[in-house]
């Protein structure tokens, strides 16, 4: 036992034996921070109750080699970027936002304000900006899926699934899915108080009675000791217990109430196909449906006949434009 | 692999490593007695000659110059300040500390061996491991007392900035004190990992190959969750190749801890004692080669 040939060999079985018992500690190195090193790399679809891949937005990267290169220093070549962006965009270059901070949320995943400053750039200025429905569309969408994109790599985040919420209830109007993320955002202990209400917005905006008193009874549970959020919730659920058979009163409730904000009432609570209100494609005011001619005295457009509306160009009669 | 197979390999690697220490034991344990005195006195040594050393107190100075620069992110929201403070910082303590641990170590064992002034220390009755393990242990003090030093530089500007930086609603200034410390520990563990790396190649290559080779040990332990992408797009023999490659070189990312620290996200505990115990592992193995390696070398 005691010659130096079996020494050696002993000494090599030693380093080998230790080398292999690194090899399943490593393993669980990587089960235990899946962050970094995200052992589950299954891509999956995102909805509100299952986050999904993490990574599929590295996946869609177009610049993975410098990602690669910048190795443990990503945190700081995305300090770096943001510091740009900041100029970029008080020098009023926002088309050149959008480059910057894509590859600020590459780099740093986990830098929630560039996801939201990133999602919201593209779903409100962006789209604000361009001039023609389809890039409006895009803009739009693009805003969406940083979000999604966000959520799916914070998923402990309450705020970035608030602000999807957010961005698919004010600017989507899809009010179904911003529901859902709405109570997605609530759950999280942290959430505020606004992330609650935001769980029964959409469906008083679809009228959606079976959804929206369940909705607005959980909102009232959240947040028992904070009387303003109380206040809200009980005088929404009294309202909408008086007028729950009147739409149309609703309807005028909500433009009255924002006659400061006309512009933004419009934009936020008159869609395509609203039964109940026309926009004047002159003024931008609503009129109650199946008025001859804009309730705006200043303006006085005649609404064109059913027949005469068809000939019309369907991006002057879109009632949703911004401008 | 499975967490049961991962649990029986380990297990068994164990008991192999265990059976192997009894069996050695004639052969390390009448050395031991006399190896920790050699070996303190040589690390010592070698914490004296970096001490006169005008170069890492130069390095210092630059680091708190970096530290004190990012001050001027001051028009940032506070919450912004604090994340780009605590990334900037860590990182600055990881990468200046990583200079030093290469531009320390890779000159100990050459750099005696090219003045000759090993011949005084291995005539006297100093075995040539106890020279290694006093080598690498003087670099760890040395590289322990710039880590620290860099930190307390750090804490001191966050202290001064939380002092300083008025709260905003939604957007607070938090030095996440305790976390920065804790990441800047990790971080010399990680120099730790790669000091005893740079010293198994001082033991058998020249001065410039060691500070070649620690860059590239340096840039391939920091890429390891490139390289587990590059292991999924891979099969075959690749895939074997870079499997056994990666299960080779050292894991420095493990240690890197920077990220979740200026994002303020939960520290996995399990995670970083596993790394410390992953990175004690590599430093045995990778010291116990050095001193083969060294014993054979003709100086």
């Amino acid at each position: 036992m005691s010659s130096p040939r079996v020494n050696n060999w002993l000494i090599a079985c030693l380093m080998v034996s230790i080398l292999l018992a690194l090899v399943p500690l490593q393993e669980s190195i990587h089960r235990s921070r899946p962050d970094r090193f995200d052992p589950d790399r299954q891509t999956r679809l995102i909805d509100p109750n299952q986050t999904g891949d993490r990574m599929r937005f590295l996946r869609k990267a177009s610049t993975p080699a410098i990602i690669a290169a910048l190795g443990g220093f990503r945190t700081v070549g995305a300090d770096l970027l943001w510091l740009k962006a900041e100029r970029v965009w008080h020098g009023g270059n926002w088309s050149t936002m959008d480059p910057i901070l894509e590859a600020v949320t590459q780099l740093d995943p986990h830098f929630i304000l560039a996801w939201v400053t990133r999602g919201w750039h593209c779903a409100y200025n962006l789209h604000g900006e361009a001039q023609i429905k389809s890039e409006k569309d895009f803009w739009l969408q693009r805003g969406i899926s940083v979000f999604e994109d966000a959520v799916a790599a914070n998923p402990d985040s309450w705020e970035l699934s608030f602000q999807l919420a957010w961005t698919l209830y004010d600017r989507a109007r899809e009010h179904q899915r911003a529901a859902e993320w709405a109570r997605r955002a609530a759950e999280f202990p942290e959430a505020t108080s606004y992330a609650a209400r935001l769980c029964y917005r959409p469906y008083e905006h679809i009228m959606d009675f079976e959804h929206l008193f369940p909705a607005m009874e959980y909102a009232k549970s959240r947040f028992p000791n904070d009387e303003h959020h109380q206040f809200l919730v009980n005088r929404d659920i009294a309202w909408w217990t008086e007028h729950r058979d009147d739409p149309q009163e609703h309807r005028r409730q909500i433009v009255i109430e924002n006659t400061a904000r006309r512009q933004r009432a419009i934009d936020y609570y008159l869609y395509p196909d609203d039964p109940y209100w026309d926009v004047c494609p002159n003024c931008g005011l609503p009129s109650p449906k199946g008025s001859d001619a804009c309730q705006n005295p200043a303006c006085g457009y005649v609404f064109p006949r059913p027949q005469e509306q068809e000939t019309e160009p369907a991006e002057a009669a879109a009632p949703n434009t911004p401008r | 692999m499975s967490p049961f197979a991962g649990r029986l390999i380990l297990i068994i690697a164990l008991a192999m490593a265990a059976g192997v220490i009894v069996m050695l034991r004639r052969l390390w344990l009448p050395a031991a007695a006399h190896a920790v005195p050699s070996i303190w006195r040589i690390a010592s040594i070698t914490v004296s000659e970096a001490r006169r050393r005008r170069v890492l107190q130069a390095v210092i100075a630059l680091v708190a110059l970096i530290m004190i620069s990012m001050l001027f992110v001051a028009y940032l929201s506070p919450a912004e300040q604090s994340r780009m403070l605590i990334s900037g910082g860590l990182s600055a303590i990881t990468v200046f500390g990583i200079l030093l641990s290469i531009f320390v170590a890779a000159f100990l064992i050459p750099q005696e061996i090219q003045n000759r002034t090993i011949y005084p220390i291995l005539a006297k009755p100093v075995r040539r491991f106890e020279f290694v393990l006093g080598k690498y242990l003087g670099a760890l003090i040395v590289l322990g007392l710039m880590v620290a030093v860099m930190t307390g530089v750090l804490v001191l500007i966050l202290l001064i900035s939380d002092h300083y930086v008025q709260d905003q609603p939604g957007s607070v200034f938090d030095p996440n004190l305790a976390k920065v410390v804790f990441a800047a520990a990790m971080s010399y563990c990680a120099l730790a990992v790669l000091t005893a790396l740079i010293i198994l190649i001082s033991t058998i290559g020249s001065t410039t190959m060691t500070i070649i080779s620690a860059f590239i040990a340096w840039a391939l332990g920091s890429l390891q969750s490139t390289f587990l992408d590059s292991i999924q797009q891979t099969t075959g023999f690749a895939h074997l190749v870079l499997i056994l490659f990666y299960n080779v070189v050292p894991k420095l990312e493990n240690f890197d801890f920077r990220h979740e620290v200026a994002n303020f996200m939960p520290i996995s505990v399990v995670g970083a004692w596993q790394a410390v115990l992953h990175g004690a592992g590599y430093i045995l193995v990778v010291l116990i080669l050095a001193s083969l390696f060294f014993n054979d070398r003709q100086v």
